[in-house]
Order: structure tokens, then sequence, then C-alpha cells
């Protein structure tokens, strides 16, 4: 738990380092060893610069991988805009370029399944799927945090053993019981699904987020007279709201994301969520590259602004949640 | 909370009444934040993992539940060639089955990715502008991985992809290929595809690790003449190595479960011939594709459970 928490405040720290205006104190590399003498020798000049010199070579290594690291995604969204002859003829060609919303248009309205339609649906979804699995989560993880009770380890190490199983493993027995109580193929099903299966982790990441909230004020509120569930509501949740938010982001990817459970538990083509309907656009003869990439980007649109807002919420919660 | 335990039953004998209302109230309340939880997590989660490792021991005709057969699904499952394919593994060919491809993916991609995600935290962690330098890298790990796969199919394309652009480039035409669907060659295309997306994970745990270093320690082997692999063996390492398990282990839990790209890139059969299938693409398959088999289902998804549980049980002890 201290290593968690020595993780946390070392990613605040960094991050509002990185965050900061150019108007920072200069790093320790950066300052020079003795001061400024007017009358330096060329020798002494050159001696001085090649430290700078290295660190222009390092910077320029970091920016070209970076940079070479999306290339990929690059090509994804320059073919989203262009026809398909011109993709062909490869993306990266600028000379004779024609920008076009045809792909995005025939993505969105596409005849086997709507994209349209089918982000509609992963939305139906996603939301309740996370909120849900915030409240119950954080409930869960209370009394994980806080109180004895019989089989608190082994439901631990239960909750940890099922986050390390892959999501096969439930599909088969969950198929059956959705069949059994008639959700399956229905938004509800899924829905019940994904917070069966996110609850492990969030009931883990809360749990050891809350063991880092100091129980006197727990305790003085007690004293006051207040319940268990007051303390709850007024001290536990308000204290966990940035912890709620990772986990809200987290779990947002994740249901957004998911691809298997979808593919197994949604059969009717106008319930498809969006990642799997991308895979069905790659088309018979010719596969339809501007319609995949045009669709591709509508559906990893909406995690990755997710990621740019809330990125710093988004990093600590996915090392605290694995590193913990 | 263990004294305030040991407060509670120190009283019991003073105030019965009292204390057993406070302990009853107390078990009531617990229940009430447990419940609703555990229940889903036990219907959804823990019931299914229960049902496939007793279906495991029984036939089954389509999704009905037969009679017991012992460990028949086992041999029947761990004998298919396309779990593990021995004659074709003796000649290095693929196929090679689907555990095989797994552990080709543990073997390759988890080294890779740990590589070179500490490498680029070095590389990152003093630079101005590392938080975007960093999300740029890690952003692909935020896509969804259906995505990722037909990123890789269209990067690896003949005509529009630019790797075989590159090799043109290069003026290696005799490697330009659709790498995707040349049997012996795709798995590790896809696992280059794994490595780029997983590599911004790892850096991002390395990178918090590396943060957490006192910046005076490094000053200070530098003062006394230390160079840049002294440092880095000398200080950064001892305290990045913790951190090296946990990538290793997310590493294999994160290529144990590959399923969406391999699906992108090969549909449900993994590839022609199943050339790259997986763990996850053949469970799919013995489920919900003809012929149903659901015994052999359960058994394979339980064979990719026993791989990663120790490892999930191994993290657990470090706490």
């Amino acid at each position: 738990m201290t290593e968690d928490e020595t993780h946390e405040s070392a990613t605040a720290r960094d991050s509002s380092a990185g965050a900061r205006p150019d108007g920072g104190y200069l790093s320790v590399e950066d300052v020079p060893e003795r001061a400024p003498t007017v009358n330096r020798s060329w020798r002494a000049r050159i001696a001085e610069n090649i430290p700078s010199k290295r660190r222009a070579l390092k910077y320029a290594v970091a920016i070209t991988v970076a940079v070479l690291w999306i290339v990929p995604f690059l090509g994804l969204f320059m073919a989203s805009l262009r026809p398909l002859s011109e993709i062909i003829g490869g993306w990266w060609h600028l000379e004779g370029m024609t920008i076009t919303f045809e792909n995005y248009y025939r993505a969105w309205n596409y005849s086997t399944a709507p994209l349209g339609r089918a982000l509609l649906n992963t939305f139906i979804v996603t939301i309740p799927a996370v909120l849900v699995v915030m409240l119950l989560g954080v409930m869960a993880a209370y009394p994980f945090a806080r109180f004895e009770f019989p089989l608190k380890t082994a439901l631990f190490f239960l909750i940890l053993l099922i986050m390390a199983a892959p999501p096969e493993l439930v599909a088969m027995g969950n198929y059956n019981a959705l069949h059994e109580i008639g959700l399956f193929d229905t938004y509800m099903g899924l829905i019940l699904i994904h917070i069966g299966w996110g609850l492990g982790w969030v009931v883990l990441f809360l749990r050891n987020y809350l063991l880092g909230i100091p129980e006197e004020l727990e305790e003085a509120a007690r004293i006051d007279g207040a319940s268990r569930y007051q303390i709850f509501r007024t001290i536990i949740l308000p204290l966990s709201t940035p912890a709620l938010v990772s986990v809200a982001v987290i779990q947002f990817t994740w249901v957004w994301n998911a691809f298997f459970f979808p593919l197994v538990f949604m059969r009717s083509p106008e319930l498809y969520l969006a990642p799997q309907v991308l895979p069905l656009m790659r088309g018979r003869v010719q596969v339809e590259w501007g319609v995949i990439a045009a669709g591709s980007i509508m559906t990893m649109a909406v995690p990755v602004i997710l990621f740019v807002l809330l990125e710093r919420y988004y990093k600590r919660g996915m090392v605290a949640a694995v590193a913990d | 909370m263990s004294l305030q335990d040991h407060i509670e039953s120190l009283t019991v004998d003073r105030d019965e009444g009292v204390v057993s209302s406070v302990d009853r109230n107390k078990a009531i309340a617990i229940a009430v934040f447990l419940v609703p939880g555990l229940t889903l997590f036990g219907i959804f989660s823990v019931g299914p993992i229960v049902y496939s490792v007793i279906g495991s021991f029984f036939a089954w005709e389509t999704f009905t539940m037969e009679e017991f057969v012992g460990l028949d699904n086992w041999i029947r499952s761990l004998t298919d060639p396309l779990i593990i394919h021995w004659s074709n593994m003796r000649e290095l060919r693929y196929p090679m089955g689907a555990l095989t491809h797994n552990l080709l993916w543990v073997v390759v991609h988890v080294p890779a990715s740990t590589f070179l995600g500490l490498g680029l935290a070095l590389l990152f962690a003093d630079l101005r502008g590392r938080r975007i330098l960093r999300s740029m890298v890690f952003a692909g790990f935020t896509v969804p991985p259906i995505v990722i796969g037909l990123v890789l199919l269209f990067v690896y394309d003949p005509q529009a992809g630019i790797f075989n652009e590159l090799l043109r480039v290069l003026g290696q035409d005799q490697w330009v290929r659709n790498w995707t669907q040349s049997p012996q060659v795709a798995i590790y295309a896809l696992i280059a595809g794994g490595i780029w997306v997983h590599t911004g994970f790892s850096m991002l745990l390395y990178s918090s690790a590396l943060s957490a270093i006192d910046p005076s320690l490094i000053e200070s082997a530098k003062v006394d003449g230390a160079n840049a692999w002294q440092r880095f063996w000398d200080i950064i390492w001892p305290l990045v190595k913790p951190v090296t398990a946990v990538v290793v282990i997310m590493g294999i839990i994160w290529v144990m479960r590959m399923f969406d790209i391999v699906y992108a890139a090969g549909g449900a059969a993994g590839g022609p011939n199943h050339a790259y299938s997986v763990l996850g693409i053949e469970v799919y398959r013995a489920a919900f594709r003809p012929e149903i088999d659901y015994g052999m289902a359960m058994v394979v998804a339980l064979i990719q459970l026993f791989i990663v549980a120790p490892l999930a049980l191994y993290i657990a002890r470090m706490n």
C-alpha cells in the first residue's frame, strides 16, 4: 500500500511538472557547472556545448520514435478521408490529394449494420455498465477496506483469480444463463455481463484506495452519531472521487472497446455494437479500406478523446490498478 | 480495525445487550454494502467459471449438459491438432496449434515489449514535453483492439500498406507480401503489432517507477564519476526491478487473452488454415460456431486460466 501511494504521488508530481509552462526552474542537467566567465577559450566553449548537443540528439530520437509510433494511426486517418483509388496507390503520396467525407457517410449508413446505430447501441450499453459498476464497486470495496467479515480473504483471492481469467471462460455459462432468463440478445443482458465482469477489478482497486484514507475522519463522525450509511455517503464517497473518476474512465474504455462479449451475446444486426460492425466492413472482393478507416476513426474517437481529457486519471488508475 | 474488534470483544462481558445490537447493525451494514455487488459478481463471473469447471467433465449435446465422461474432453482437447499440432511443430511449420502460438506470443512479445517499454521510459524520463511523447506511444493502448487488428491488416497490405512500401523503398522487393495472410510469417507480423500496442503500457508502468526515484541519487552518482551504464545498472535497475515483475505478468495476461487482434486479421478461423489461431479463438469457435463442442470450449478456456492463475497469485503475494 505504501508503494501504491508512492506511485500515485510520483505520477501526480510528474504530471504537474510536465504541465508547468516554460517559466519553471531549469532542470538539473541544464544548470551550468560554473558561473559564466567573460573570456572563455574556444576549447572551453566547445566542451560546454557537447552535452547540449547530446541532449538535442536525445530530443531528436525521442520525437522521431513518438512520431513513428503513431504513423499507422496517421495512415488510418488519411485513408478515412481519401477515395479508395488513392488509398491503394498509397496514402503517403500527398500530391493530388482529394479530401472526401464519402467514407464517413458510407460507414455511418453501412448496409449490414449502420455504424450510426451501432455507436448509439455502444453508448446505451456502456453508460449504465460504467455507472452501476462505480456505485456497486465502491459499496463493496468499503467493507473490504474497513471491516472484518467471514470469508474476506477467500473472497479477496477469488476476485484476484478472476481478474486474471480470460473473458472466454465466462462466455459459455453466461450464454446459457442469459437464454434461461430471456435476456440473450438484449441490451440488459450485455450490460449485466459487463457489470459482473468489471466488478472484480473495481472492488480491488477501490479497496486499495480506501485503505489510504485515514480512518480518524470516520471515527470522528461516528462519535458525532453518524450511521455507517451516513459515513459512507458523506465521507467515503466524496473522498474517493478521484479514484471513482479513474474507474469511470478505465471501465468506460474497457466496455466501449470490448469485442468478444458483444460478438457472443448480441446477434441481431440492429443491436450490434460498433466494434462488432468494423470487421464486417472488410467486403468480399476488394477490401474497402476507406470505409473501414472511417468506421475505425469514429469508433476509436470516443475512448481516445476521453483519454486525452482525463489522461491523468487514466494513467494513475492504470498504474495503481496493476502495481498496487 | 483489529484493535477496534479487540476492544469490542473485551466489552462483551460487561454490556452484552448493547454490543450485540452494535454487532448486528454492523453485520447488516456489511451485508447491505456487499450483497448487491457480490450477487452480480457471483452470477455473471464466479458462477460461469464454476459451470465451466464442472462442464469440462461432462458430455454436451450442443448447449445441454449430458452425462459425466471424466477426462474425455480434456484428453480430446489436448490431443486436438488445433490446440497442439505435434507433427507441424517438429517441422517448425505453421499452424502449430493455438496453445503453441499463445506460448510463442509470450516468448517473443513479452520480453520485447518489456525492454522497449523500459527503453522508452528511460528515453523520455527527463525530457521537456515527456507527457505528450508518452501519450503518443500510449495512445494505441486506449484504442479498441479490434481497430488495432484492422490497422495491422492495412499496414501489412501488399498495395496500400506502408510496411511493404518501406520494403520497396529499401529495395527488398522479394519480401513484399500480404503479411497477415502468409501462414509462415503472419504470426510474427501480428506479434510485432502486439508489441507496438503494448509497449505503451509497459512504458507507463516504468515511467511511474522512474519518476519515483530521487534525482539527487543519480546526481550524486554523476558527481562520483559513474557513467550512464553504471548509473542505470547500480541505481535505476534495482529500483525498477519490482515493476518489471508486474510488467512481465501483465504482459503474459494480456497475451494469453489475445482475441480481438487475431480475429480482425484472420477471422474466426484464426488465419488461413488456422495459421495463427490462439486459445481464445479456439474457445469461440468450439462454443459458438458449428460444430458446437461446449466441452472442448470449456477445457481450452480453463487452460488459459491455468497458465495465468499462478501469476495473478504471485502478484497478490507481492503485496
